[in-house]
């Protein structure tokens, strides 16, 4: 009996222990929401982005009489997964940050709602004028909107100015530009590794160079997948080329040393406080690095030490022209709001006052904090934004580029996310591979994503999605 | 000739053993360096100056100690529930006179075989009809019905028991319920110790289960809780590392003080077979 | 189990309620946590099923998909050549890494309590903890294992940022040409994930250790004296000795791979990437399942699976009784 009594004592104070434990950490349980109702809010953002999402939340709570809202905070892979699984498990949060590009998917299925079944009619159709149309590209379905894009990821040309003009290079405009620039600061006919690139792409971005070579991934009228088309084959190629120049096992694990750079530090920046170059001279990103860029000059010029300067650039085009002005590829943040949630209505107003369609100068104020590319023109203009870009004029050609009517998503069809997942690998497999067929990597790619939208069609035809 | 097999013999141990924990000590000593340490010299075993403000850090940026209580509410929960189940359901198959417990063990040892990638999906599905989704009885609940594997287990060993002393037990008037209080239980206690610390392992190990059925960061254990910061804490191995020690730590603790249960309860399931 | 029949005296009654009673749990168990999964699974692997809206009849349709991916090597087909490629080398590197060990550390030497607690210590380190360490150990630049095997002369290899795999075709080209100067980049993520696998196989070096002290000394001394040498040993007395628990241990090895999941998801970060190549079948199946919506093809992705399960683990017992050795108890 002894034993089993001290199992059994064992086992309670390990549930005193866990229940002390549970009540440790109070930092998601801010003040209560005083007999409002309360909006579930997930988002993944985490460190510095997380503050800004709280102060939004916070400001948005100060402003209501009416409704709560509590972010959770979700960090971690999958989340399209888990919110599924939070649908189907019937207990959804009421609104959902997301930027998988899962909203086609979902709208179909009716995990979440169309902005109509939420909203007045009036509002939404007023919503769609309102906002860019690389915004309202990210959250429509089949002509209807199935969310709401409150931030854009706009993807350019960083460069080190200083460095280039020490090698009398200039911006690239083109194609051949970039390759001269590349070539000139790590020779290509060398496979020895480096420890500096003037410029390699990444595999996981030829939806960017796809777009920016004039190509499309998705023909919407006849609902075709054409992504062994000429301008993405050409991408594909001119990509690829650097994996054979430079030897595609040295570019693999250069790349996951990016990954491993302490602070997660920017790679065009120096790591050193003698050296003019990071481990790039040309990299392909998204607009948060103008706030990693200006924090290190600030820091540099704070101990008197000389810094580089740097440039952004839109995506160079191919020698032989682009039809298209300032092309690429837009992904972005979009606000949906899940079936079966209790508060859709709430949710809703939160949705509008984040971006900005409640009050311009809130949404101006979000995007200053957490240098986010506005959704629409109204809080572009707004005093305090033109402000923010005045004082970091490399953001100002991401904003240029989100109002550019050629920055393409994932295109917005049941299976996006299967779409981009075999797309990145066709590129990660022609990187890999020095030998590869890059006309049959594509063509396998177009016909194993055709075979899998079209079984969404299937179930399209069978008129099971409600109406 | 004698001496030199000697010798082979300890070297070849000596590798042995530093194979498999050099990564173990390296994980404890990453764990105590800053990421400029770890970047310079990783493999630098003995760190120049310990850092055990890692430990206060890691605790600090990822909320490790809810995860701790969940983690322990979730073991403790699924350790009474497996004992009690699966020695009830064991006494029934063992001690019980009654027609069906042939073919009900069959069936038992037979649905070891069937993978869980099966019964996922309609798995996931009663549990959300019965609104158990995002709750901890979704992971609590099923082990009160009892594990093939553990029932298994304590089935043979009851059968080893010996029969006089129920026999003893029925003529003083005992019903089934007294003898299983009585007897068995007071005899059975080192393997039903056995199953409580499998479950418990397993339950701290349990990965799938919370990502299947838990969506409030507060509800996360351990296993998931920390596999939700790998990726955003990918420059900060350090910190992971740390918080991979303290998610260690009590395992391995346990394993050494109850190290004879460990190696006695795997070795007599391989044997047994 | 037959002593225990005998054993049953005249006063012990047949009671059938309370063997019912006693077992109650688990029939509930069985009823709800088997059997209906089972038939619902089966049922709905005939159907197009997003979990949300109602399930809708389509015969084979599933079946079929799984066997043209079966041709084309992507889905599914990528998915179980993963496994096979995972399963076959973990499982044999297991039984022989872990029949070696047993040997190893069944020599009676002082202090083999304390190699022993070592070798079998990674063991017990939760798979997310010990993933999060072999991700680091395996990072192509600062990871302790290139650093390792630079020292014999092997170049840095890019682990889990690399899809081929070194016992393929593609990595004895690569190995040959790497003997004739070229270079060498052999390992991916599976022989990553294989790796860290082996670092844990102490739970069953543990099953030939108790199986290995089982073994009656007269066997050894009866070769021994027959002028039998320490191979001729571990060849004609342990291994037969040790052949039903080193068959017990392919089955548990082979469920336990097939059902790899929470490593694949920690090491690939939910993905199952680079280049597919950490698709297990267990991550296709999440994924599929909760990812891409489709609970039909899962499940009848999930049947196949047990189908095949069954198979391999029938075929094992099959040819079992050329190679098992049972002592016979006289």
């Amino acid at each position: 009996m002894n034993k089993t009594n001290i199992l059994i004592g064992i086992l309670f104070s390990l549930l005193v222990v866990a229940a002390l434990l549970k009540n440790w950490n109070h930092e998601q349980d801010p003040e209560n929401s005083s007999g409002r109702s309360e909006v579930i809010f997930w988002h993944f953002w985490g460190g510095e982005d997380r503050d800004v999402v709280d102060d939004v939340a916070r400001r948005f709570n100060a402003s209501q009489t009416k409704y709560f809202v509590r972010p959770v905070a979700m960090p971690g892979n999958n989340l399209q997964a888990k919110l599924f699984l939070a649908v189907a498990g019937g207990d959804p949060p009421d609104i959902v940050n997301q930027d998988d590009p899962v909203l086609a998917d979902w709208g179909q299925r009716g995990v979440i709602q169309p902005l109509v079944d939420i909203a007045p009619a009036a509002e939404v159709t007023e919503i769609e004028r309102w906002i860019l149309d690389s915004a309202r590209r990210l959250s429509t379905y089949q002509d209807k909107m199935y969310g709401l894009c409150n931030g854009l990821d706009i993807r350019a040309l960083y460069y080190n100015k200083t460095v280039l003009e020490q090698h009398q290079l200039q911006p690239p405009r083109t194609i051949s530009d970039l390759d001269e620039i590349a070539n000139t600061l790590a020779p290509f006919q060398s496979t020895e590794k480096k420890q500096s690139y003037g410029y390699i792409p990444d595999s996981r971005r030829l939806w960017a160079w796809g777009y920016a070579f004039g190509g499309d991934f998705y023909d919407a009228s006849s609902q075709r997948v054409v992504v062994d088309s000429p301008p993405i084959r050409g991408a594909l190629q001119w990509m690829a080329s650097y994996a054979q120049r430079y030897g595609s096992d040295n570019l693999a694990a250069f790349r996951q040393g990016d990954q491993s750079l302490p602070g997660k530090i920017f790679p065009l920046l120096p790591l050193d406080d003698q050296e003019t170059s990071g481990r790039y001279s040309v990299i392909m990103d998204g607009q948060w690095r103008v706030r990693n860029l200006a924090a290190f000059t600030r820091n540099r010029q704070a101990r008197g030490v000389a810094t580089p300067e740097f440039g952004v650039c839109p995506l160079p085009i191919p020698e032989t022209g682009s039809p298209r002005k300032n092309a690429g590829w837009v992904n972005g943040n979009f606000f949906v709001f899940p079936k079966g949630a209790k508060n859709s209505d709430g949710a809703w107003e939160f949705a509008k006052f984040w971006i900005g369609f409640t009050d311009p100068s809130q949404a101006a104020k979000t995007c200053s904090q957490g240098g986010w590319i506005p959704v629409s023109q109204t809080v572009t203009q707004d005093p305090q934004f033109q402000t923010y870009l005045d004082e970091n004029p490399l953001f100002r050609t991401f904003v240029e580029l989100s109002e550019s009517p050629n920055q393409f998503p994932i295109p917005s069809v049941p299976g996006a996310a299967f779409f981009r997942r075999t797309i990145e690998r066709a590129a990660f497999q022609a990187f890999d591979d020095p030998h590869a067929d890059i006309d049959k990597i594509l063509k396998d790619a177009e016909q194993q994503i055709q075979t899998h939208l079209n079984r969404n069609d299937n179930l399209r035809d069978g008129g099971r999605v409600d109406p | 000739m004698r001496k030199a097999s000697r010798l082979s013999l300890y070297s070849a141990l000596w590798l042995a053993s530093a194979i498999f924990s050099l990564p173990l000590l390296l994980m404890l000593s990453g764990s105590l360096k800053t990421t400029e340490q770890l970047a310079r010299n990783p493999y630098r075993l003995w760190p120049e100056n310990i850092r055990w403000e890692n430990y206060p850090v890691a605790l600090e940026s990822m909320p490790l100690l809810r995860y701790l209580g969940n983690t322990l509410i979730l073991c403790t929960g699924c350790v009474i529930g497996t004992t009690l189940s699966c020695a009830l359901i064991a006494y029934g198959l063992s001690r019980v006179r009654w027609g069906g417990r042939k073919y009900l063990f069959a069936l038992v040892v037979g649905s070891m075989l069937l993978p869980w990638h099966v019964t996922m999906i309609p798995r996931f599905v009663l549990i959300s009809e019965l609104g158990l989704y995002n709750s901890f009885w979704a992971i609590i609940g099923p082990t009160f019905l009892g594990d093939a594997f553990f029932i298994f287990l304590l089935r043979q060993f009851f059968l080893t028991l010996p029969e006089e002393l129920f026999e003893a037990g029925r003529l003083d008037g005992l019903s089934h319920l007294g003898l299983f209080w009585k007897i068995l239980i007071p005899l059975s206690k080192p393997a039903i110790a056995t199953v409580a610390l499998f479950q418990f392992v397993q339950t701290w190990n349990d990965f799938s289960g919370p990502l299947l059925y838990l969506n409030d960061p507060q509800k996360f254990p351990l296993a998931y809780g920390l596999e939700r910061f790998v990726s955003s804490y990918g420059d900060q191995t350090h910190l992971l590392l740390a918080a991979s020690v303290l998610f260690t730590l009590p395992i391995v603790v346990l394993f050494f003080l109850a190290q004879r249960t460990f190696i006695d309860g795997i070795s007599t399931t391989g044997i047994k077979n | 189990m037959s002593q225990s029949t005998t054993n049953l005296k005249q006063s012990e009654k047949v009671d059938r309620f309370a063997g019912l009673m006693f077992c109650s749990p688990w029939i509930v168990g069985f009823v709800f946590l088997f059997a209906w999964p089972f038939a619902a699974s089966f049922y709905w692997s005939l159907c197009r099923f997003d979990l949300i809206n109602p399930p809708e009849f389509i015969g084979l349709e599933n079946y079929r998909r799984l066997t043209s991916e079966l041709q084309s090597q992507k889905g599914f087909g990528l998915a179980l050549t993963n496994t096979l490629y995972y399963s076959l080398i973990s499982v044999s590197l297991s039984v022989v890494t872990g029949v070696l060990l047993a040997t190893l550390l069944s020599a009676k030497v002082k202090g083999q309590a304390i190699y022993r607690t070592l070798v079998f210590l990674p063991s017990v380190i939760p798979i997310v903890a010990a993933s999060v360490l072999w991700i680091w150990l395996l990072d192509p630049e600062s990871g302790m294992i290139n650093y390792l095997l630079s020292w014999i002369g092997i170049p840095s290899q890019n682990w889990l940022n690399q899809s081929r795999s070194a016992l393929s075709p593609a990595g004895f080209t690569e190995f040959s040409q790497w003997l004739q100067g070229g270079a060498l980049n052999l390992f991916g993520s599976k022989d990553a994930l294989i790796l860290m696998t082996m670092w844990g196989v102490g739970n069953f070096v543990v099953i030939y250790l108790a199986a290995i002290s089982d073994i009656p000394g007269q066997l050894y001394e009866a070769a021994e004296i027959d002028g039998a040498n320490v191979i001729r040993k571990f060849y004609h007395v342990t291994l037969p000795m040790l052949s039903p628990v080193i068959f017990f241990n392919l089955i548990m090895g082979l469920i336990r791979s097939v059902q790899t999941f929470a490593s694949v998801y920690v090491l690939s970060e939910g993905t199952g990437e680079p280049g597919g190549s950490l698709m297990l079948i267990s991550m296709q199946l999440f994924l599929s399942a909760f990812a891409d919506f489709e609970m039909g093809y899962t499940s009848a992705m999930a049947w196949v699976l047990f189908v095949l399960l069954l198979a391999a683990t029938t075929l094992l017992f099959r040819t079992s009784k050329h190679w098992v050795h049972y002592r016979t108890s006289s």
